[in-house]
C-alpha cells in the first residue's frame, strides 16, 4: 500500500505518516533524507526523533540514491521527505538535474519491497512568489513528482494545520 | 470553538458572517493581545501570531491558553505554509509558528472549514 501525504510547512504531516505506519506490524524503516547541515536542520531532525522514539523504527540516512537500499521483504516504509529528496537529487555536483524520472524509479524499487510505503511530501507553490529559475525548476519538479505519484499511490492525503484531507483512496487510522 | 482557513482572499470572513451569523470580529492585525479572551471571532490570526512573536510572548503557549480560556471563539487564519521556505529566519519562525497554532487551533474545534473561491468545505465536523 502506497500512500502519499502532503500539506505546508508544520501542518501535522509526520504526525499522520507515523500514524499511518503504526498500524503495520512489520519491521519498520524511517529513511530520513535531510542533510544535517546548520542548527535549524539539527533541530527539527531532533524533534522527529523525539516523536519517532519508542515506536520501533530504524532510521535509514539517506540523501540521494533510494535505490541503494535493501530492505527485507513486508517491510513498512516512512520516507521523508520528497522536498528534501528532490533537491538533493536536483542540485548535485554543482549542477542543475530533472530528477523526477529518477525518483519515481526509486520509489517505485522501495515500493516493490514494501508492505507499506507512506511518502511525506510538501506543498511549496501556493505562495504566489515568483522565484529566480533554479527555485521555479525545483516547484516545477517536486510538483511533477508529486502528480506522477499520485497516480499509483493508493491514497492521497492532504494535512490541513493536522486535519487530514483524504484527496484519493482512503485514510486507514 | 471554530477554525475557518484558506488562502489570502479566499473568502474566509465573508464565510464566517454568513455561515455562522458572526457580527464582531476583531482584527488579530490590530487589537489587542487580551481582548481576543472575550472575543467571539478573530481574524487575521497568523498575522497575530507574528505580533505575539514581536511581543517575545510564545505564540504556541499563548494559543493553548486561548482555547482552554475562550473555547467559543472562531478563528479565522491563512493557511501560509504551502511555498517555498523563507530566506529569512525570522520568517521561517513565524512560519513554523502558525502551523503549530493552526494544528492547536483545529484540534481543539468542533468544526474546521477550509474556504476555496469563497466555497466552505467542512473538513471537521459537520454543518449545523
Amino acid at each position: 500500500m502506497i500512500t502519499l501525504i502532503t500539506g505546508g510547512s508544520k501542518c501535522g504531516k509526520s504526525a499522520l505518516a507515523e500514524k499511518i505506519i503504526c498500524v503495520f506490524s512489520g519491521r519498520k524503516f524511517y529513511i530520513a533524507t535531510m542533510k544535517p547541515y546548520g542548527e535549524e536542520a539539527f533541530c527539527a531532525i531532533e524533534k522527529h526523533r523525539e516523536m519517532r522514539h519508542g515506536k520501533g523504527f530504524e532510521t535509514i540516512e539517506k540523501y540521494t540514491d533510494l535505490n541503494e537500499i535493501v530492505l527485507t521483504e513486508k517491510s513498512v516504509v516512512l520516507i521523508e521527505c520528497m522536498g528534501n529528496l528532490c533537491a538533493n537529487e536536483m542540485f548535485r555536483d554543482g549542477k542543475v538535474i530533472n530528477p523526477t524520472e529518477k525518483i519515481i524509479s526509486d520509489i517505485k524499487y522501495l515500493a516493490n519491497m514494501c508492505e507499506c510505503l507512506t511518502i511525506v511530501t510538501n506543498e511549496v507553490g501556493n505562495d504566489g512568489i515568483s522565484y529566480e529559475s533554479g527555485t521555479e525548476k525545483y516547484i516545477a519538479c517536486i510538483n511533477e513528482i508529486n502528480r506522477r505519484i499520485s497516480q499509483f499511490a493508493d491514497n492521497v492525503i492532504e494535512c490541513v494545520y493536522g486535519i487530514p484531507v483524504i484527496l484519493k483512496g482512503e485514510l486507514c487510522c | 470553538m471554530k477554525l475557518i482557513t484558506g488562502g489570502a482572499y479566499s473568502g474566509k470572513t465573508a464565510f464566517a458572517v454568513s455561515e455562522f451569523g458572526i457580527s464582531d470580529i476583531k482584527d488579530g492585525a490590530e487589537c489587542s493581545i487580551s481582548e481576543i479572551f472575550n472575543a467571539e471571532c478573530i481574524r487575521n490570526y497568523h498575522i497575530f501570531v507574528r505580533r505575539l512573536i514581536e511581543a517575545n510572548t510564545d505564540p504556541v503557549e499563548f494559543t493553548l491558553k486561548l482555547c482552554s480560556d475562550n473555547n467559543n471563539i472562531t478563528v479565522i487564519m491563512n493557511e501560509i505554509g504551502c511555498g517555498i521556505v523563507p530566506i529569512e529566519k525570522s520568517e521561517r519562525l513565524w512560519r513554523e509558528k502558525c502551523g503549530k497554532c493552526g494544528c492547536i487551533i483545529a484540534k481543539n474545534s468542533d468544526i474546521v472549514v477550509r474556504v476555496i473561491c469563497g466555497i466552505g468545505t467542512y473538513i471537521k465536523g459537520t454543518r449545523i
